[in-house]
């Protein structure tokens, strides 16, 4: 397995559970608040930080593990790999933010359009790394 | 399904030919192993440069590396 593809696995895994804890707390709350909660800037400080101590102790392990591979830049592959990955979630976050302004305009809830356009960020870029999963497994 | 192949190649028989590791042969090229090993199987077509560089590590002429199958035959990976 290509080091490109380990990290592409780690981001994916980081993405997933990142965005399970944080979107999970905000059910939590706002059940608690028989409401949607507003956006709570403590909580995405939390999200943000586990989203960095996962990928960076993931990428030191996946460097020890292959420590050769670790400092190989993209080869041409790669390159084709991730234009085509970042294509296809370019179309994911541009689906999200139109759906997530639409929703604004039907519902006025500025909250709601936060966590929608969160969301979109979090699709798109949970859509690229497991595009370049896939694309590392199958025929470019 | 499975891709058809447009281009096939006969990398894996000369490398095993001139005695040369994947990795080594990654190396000489400038590419990943990974990228190597998917060359081989079919699963990636190079491009021009790097289908030059290949051929120039064995000594061969391009045509004698790569062949284009220009949709007459049908390869399933």
């Amino acid at each position: 397995m290509a080091f490109h593809e380990k990290s592409a696995w780690i981001m994916t895994l980081a993405l997933l559970i990142g965005g399970l804890f944080y979107f999970g707390l905000v059910v939590l709350i706002s059940n608690e608040m028989q409401q949607l909660a507003p956006p709570l800037l403590p909580l995405i400080v939390i999200y943000t930080i586990i989203q960095i101590i996962l990928a960076v102790v993931g990428h030191i392990l996946i460097a020890i593990w292959t420590p050769k591979e670790a400092n190989a830049s993209l080869d041409e592959r790669d390159r084709r790999i991730n234009e085509r990955a970042g294509h296809w979630s370019g179309y994911v976050i541009g689906i999200g933010v139109i759906t997530s302004l639409g929703l604004y305009l039907f519902t006025r809830n500025g909250d709601l359009l936060f966590y929608a356009v969160f969301a979109s960020l979090m699709l798109s870029a949970l859509a690229e790394y497991a595009s370049q999963i896939v694309l590392y497994r199958t025929r470019l | 399904m499975a891709k058809r192949a447009v281009i096939r190649n006969q990398i894996a028989s000369l490398r095993k030919q001139h005695g040369l590791t994947q990795a080594a042969l990654a190396e000489a090229v400038g590419v990943t192993r990974q990228t190597i090993i998917a060359i081989e199987r079919n699963r990636y077509s190079p491009s021009l440069e790097t289908a030059f560089r290949i051929a120039a590590v064995f000594s061969q002429s391009i045509d004698e590396v790569f062949e284009w199958l220009d949709g007459k035959e049908k390869v399933i990976d």
